[in-house]
């Protein structure tokens, strides 16, 4: 239930098998359809969820009913509103089930268990959020200042197996492009016969 | 010649959705024993057994996705699918018909029930299966072939015993229809009550059968219902089906391509870095466009 999250945190820090059966105590896992949310807009996010399996995505509705995605979150990633489970105000976002998904519900006391066991898990967790704050940076400048293709071409470098995985418009939405422009900039990249490295 | 001897019977294993319109009994390579490796060249066989689907205004299936380094083949028993690929293909096929895709270099391409059929509702049953190709093929040009029921060689079998149609390869006298990289036999045997028929494939080819309507005894000696998939061993060339009461059943048998296979989701190669370049593909365009 918990095999894929134990494998990432050990991955991260030196939590024994032992210790990770201790804390395991703080965790809760769920399976949802494709279409189920964890997260609606309003309401309070009181967990991060880990994917062992599937996919979710984090996005916001504008007053034309319009969706625009902030974040994907396949395998081994985690997904929040951070500033609902932090400040515990009511979250904007809607986190939705892009594909049947597996996942583990983190709270705030299985944090601080992890980090009183280990400070490697506690540096780890502390370079996580500003490794969020850095990809949050980045993705408002590149909203801001760059091409289409930048753009494009980003998400490919971050997410390369999700462009199969998710219908156009979904990818189109998360670049803040419509889907036509998305397939003007792969058809122009096709053209150019560009190679990224 | 000797007798070809039954290696294993495989009941359907429990199905799933493929996008919304197919709903597949995975055979190859999901279940126990019947890896890309041991089936080779049938790398893939998704069986979607007789299955009524309501009628819809919105067409089920299967929304663009790619394919690099193989054949996908589907086999129409009942219903009707509709076929749009980046080449510049498209078709419909039905009861009866075969569509042959040779992805190759890639292709992206889209499934759905036909528009009337999904109006009305109906039984839908049909096969795909993938086909590998060799390594000197996995790159060559897509292409599309669609095999209508009246371009399918029929053998008639003695005293009514039924016909054989010819997908590909041969049968006695009569050739298949669709042409093939490496030896491929596909045929639908369709038996009346008694009827009987021998087939005869060399021994290291891989045999199979799936049976689709009926139920049939193998070789005089094992019962096989509908719905299941009977394996021969690679010994022996020769063996018969019976039809115990009106049946349809899919023979396949193929010369394995001796060669590593590195497969991911829809691509499937011979190394782990031709899967990589294959999505790097996908992501910069190379597979063309479809909407």
């Amino acid at each position: 239930m918990f095999q894929n999250f134990k494998n990432y945190i050990q991955n991260h820090s030196d939590i024994t098998d032992e210790q990770f059966i201790t804390i395991s105590g703080y965790l809760k896992s769920k399976v949802i359809k494709k279409g189920e949310f964890v997260l609606r807009q309003g309401e309070i996010c009181g967990y991060s969820f880990f994917v062992s399996k599937g996919l979710l995505r984090s996005y916001t509705i504008d007053e034309q009913g319009k969706e625009h995605i902030i974040q994907f979150a396949p395998e081994d990633w985690i997904i929040v509103d951070r500033s609902s489970y932090f400040f515990n105000e009511p979250s904007e976002l809607f986190i939705d089930a892009v594909e049947d998904t597996e996942l583990v519900m983190l709270n705030e006391d299985f944090i601080t268990q992890a980090c009183n066991i280990s400070t490697v898990y506690r540096a780890f967790n502390h370079k996580a959020l500003h490794s969020h704050i850095r990809h949050l940076q980045k993705r408002v400048n590149l909203l801001l200042g760059a091409t289409a293709e930048q753009r494009y071409l980003d998400f490919i470098k971050l997410y390369p197996e999700l462009t199969l995985r998710l219908p156009q418009w979904m990818i189109a939405s998360y670049l803040g492009l419509t889907p036509e422009s998305l397939s003007r900039v792969r058809k122009e990249l096709a053209r150019r016969n560009f190679k990224p490295h | 010649m000797k007798t070809k001897s039954i290696e294993h019977i495989f009941t359907p294993p429990a199905p799933h959705m493929v996008g919304d319109g197919f709903r597949v009994h995975n055979f190859i390579p999901g279940s126990y024993g019947l890896s890309m490796q041991r089936m080779s060249p049938f790398i893939m066989l998704d069986y979607n057994s007789k299955f009524y689907f309501p009628p819809t205004d919105k067409p089920r299936g299967v929304s663009v996705h790619p394919h690099r380094g193989f054949e996908t083949v589907t086999i129409a028993y009942k219903g009707k699918v509709a076929h749009h690929d980046s080449a510049g293909n498209s078709g419909i096929i039905g009861e009866g018909d075969v569509q042959w895709m040779t992805a190759a270099s890639g292709v992206l391409h889209k499934e759905y029930h036909e528009q009337e059929f999904s109006k009305a509702g109906g039984d839908f049953q049909m096969v795909q299966l993938w086909v590998n190709l060799p390594a000197k093929d996995k790159m060559s040009k897509p292409k599309y072939q669609e095999i209508t029921k009246e371009n399918i060689q029929k053998y008639a079998l003695d005293n009514d015993g039924g016909i054989i149609e010819v997908i590909s390869g041969a049968y006695q006298d009569k050739s298949g229809a669709a042409s093939t990289f490496t030896p491929v036999h596909l045929q639908n045997a369709k038996l009346n009550a008694g009827g009987k028929a021998g087939f005869s494939f060399p021994a290291h080819y891989n045999t199979a059968l799936l049976v689709i309507e009926g139920s049939i005894k193998v070789n005089d000696e094992k019962t096989v219902a509908t719905d299941n998939f009977l394996l021969f061993k690679n010994e022996g060339e020769d063996f018969t089906i019976e039809a115990l009461e009106q049946s349809v059943v899919l023979v396949l048998s193929g010369e394995p391509i001796l060669e590593p296979i590195a497969a991911h989701g829809p691509f499937v190669m011979n190394t782990r870095d031709e899967i990589i370049q294959a999505f790097e593909d996908v992501n910069l365009g190379k597979f063309g466009y479809l909407d």
